[in-house]
């Protein structure tokens, strides 16, 4: 079964970014450019955006679900 | 590719609305930060610079999070720290300090990518300027700056020296990358910090992170003032002070990046800063 990687919790993200940057380093890069994970500025003060591309589920997506320090990711499984 | 042996500088000509890049290799040893921000200050006095600047590690370690702001303050030199994702832009925009002077005939925005720098007029869709993900816009908000719509600054500073040179706004994007050459040590090293996350000195909160750290904590967000001479060279988070004091981790981090920074160019950093302030005054 493949996984993926879903940003159940998306309100409780604080912007850190550490699950692009590790999506990143995955990839053997430093920077933010080509991305598979995106946070966008929220409408309000303290609201984020996440935006996931599906391909990330080639990426140790566990290792990127726990780098979170709010827990806004679960992993699921699809058939 | 890394460029350990110089340090790139945007300056900005708002008078003239023109824009360079140049890279001094004579301005390694000053590091970054507060170090780097002090000697470009000294370089472009004669100009009353508004200078933003960053160290070498910023945008590769957690923690290493703020911007360096030098401003003049009725001749005065304060040195302030901002959180938020800028550093982590300007990183990645390639640039180690951004030196603005003079002063825009119409309230301007700057919106830059990378090396390229636009003078807009100020517009209400500042939000809408620049990439997606990729970018921290510094705006005002009730006569007080915000940083990616949250973090700001101490004192009225930069505010009054933004509004004496008709900037209402910056936008930053940057979309360079970087591999480190040996990125399996790099990434232990990484890992090995972000485990030392009990060490900082403030309290995991639920507020806005400053890019590459996971504390959410209440002090972000109104940034830093003075303090530690090689925190803010490096320009760590003053919280941080515990991991980027010592000297052990901090030559580990400059190393695997390829820095060939000596023991004596850390010994000396705060003799050279305080020459530059002698200079300066």
């Amino acid at each position: 079964m493949a996984k993926n990687l879903k940003a159940t919790q998306e309100d409780k993200c604080n912007g850190c970014e550490l699950c692009t940057l590790e999506s990143q380093r995955q990839l053997k890069k430093v920077g933010l450019e080509e991305s598979l994970i995106r946070i966008f500025k929220g409408e309000s003060e303290n609201s984020y955006q996440v935006e996931i591309d599906p391909r990330v589920s080639v990426l140790d997506i566990e290792k990127i679900k726990s780098i979170c320090p709010k827990e806004v990711f679960e992993i699921t499984e699809n058939d | 590719m890394i460029d350990t042996k110089a340090k790139k500088i945007l300056s900005i000509d708002l008078s003239r609305k023109q824009s360079e890049t140049k890279s001094f290799a004579d301005l390694n040893t000053f590091i970054g930060g507060i170090g780097l921000g002090l000697k470009l200050y000294e370089t472009y006095k004669e100009e009353n610079p508004l200078i933003f600047s960053i160290g070498p590690l910023n945008g590769y370690f957690p923690f290493v999070s703020k911007t360096c702001v030098l401003v003049n303050n009725d001749g005065v030199i304060e040195d302030i720290y901002i959180g938020g994702g800028l550093s982590l832009r300007m990183r990645f925009a390639g640039i180690d300090a951004l030196v603005i002077y003079g002063r825009s005939e119409g309230e301007t925005v700057l919106e830059i990518q990378n090396s390229q720098v636009n003078f807009l007029p100020l517009q209400e869709k500042i939000n809408d300027l620049g990439l997606p993900g990729k970018k921290s816009i510094l705006t005002f908000e009730n006569d007080k700056i915000i940083l990616d719509g949250y973090f700001t600054t101490p004192e009225d500073f930069l505010e009054q020296n933004l509004k004496e040179r008709k900037v209402g706004g910056i936008v930053i994007t940057g979309t360079e990358i970087f591999k480190p050459e040996n990125f399996l040590e790099y990434e232990k090293i990484y890992n090995e910090i972000l485990s030392r996350s009990e060490e900082m000195s403030v309290e995991r909160g639920n507020y806005p992170s400053c890019s590459n750290c996971p504390m959410g904590c209440g002090k972000s967000k109104v940034g830093e003032i003075g303090g530690n001479v090689l925190i803010h060279s490096l320009v760590g988070c003053q919280f941080a002070d515990k991991i980027y004091t010592d000297i052990g981790i901090v030559f580990s981090c400059l190393n695997v990046l390829g820095y060939e920074y000596t023991h004596e160019d850390i010994e000396n950093l705060p003799g050279l800063i305080e020459k530059t302030l002698k200079n300066l005054s």
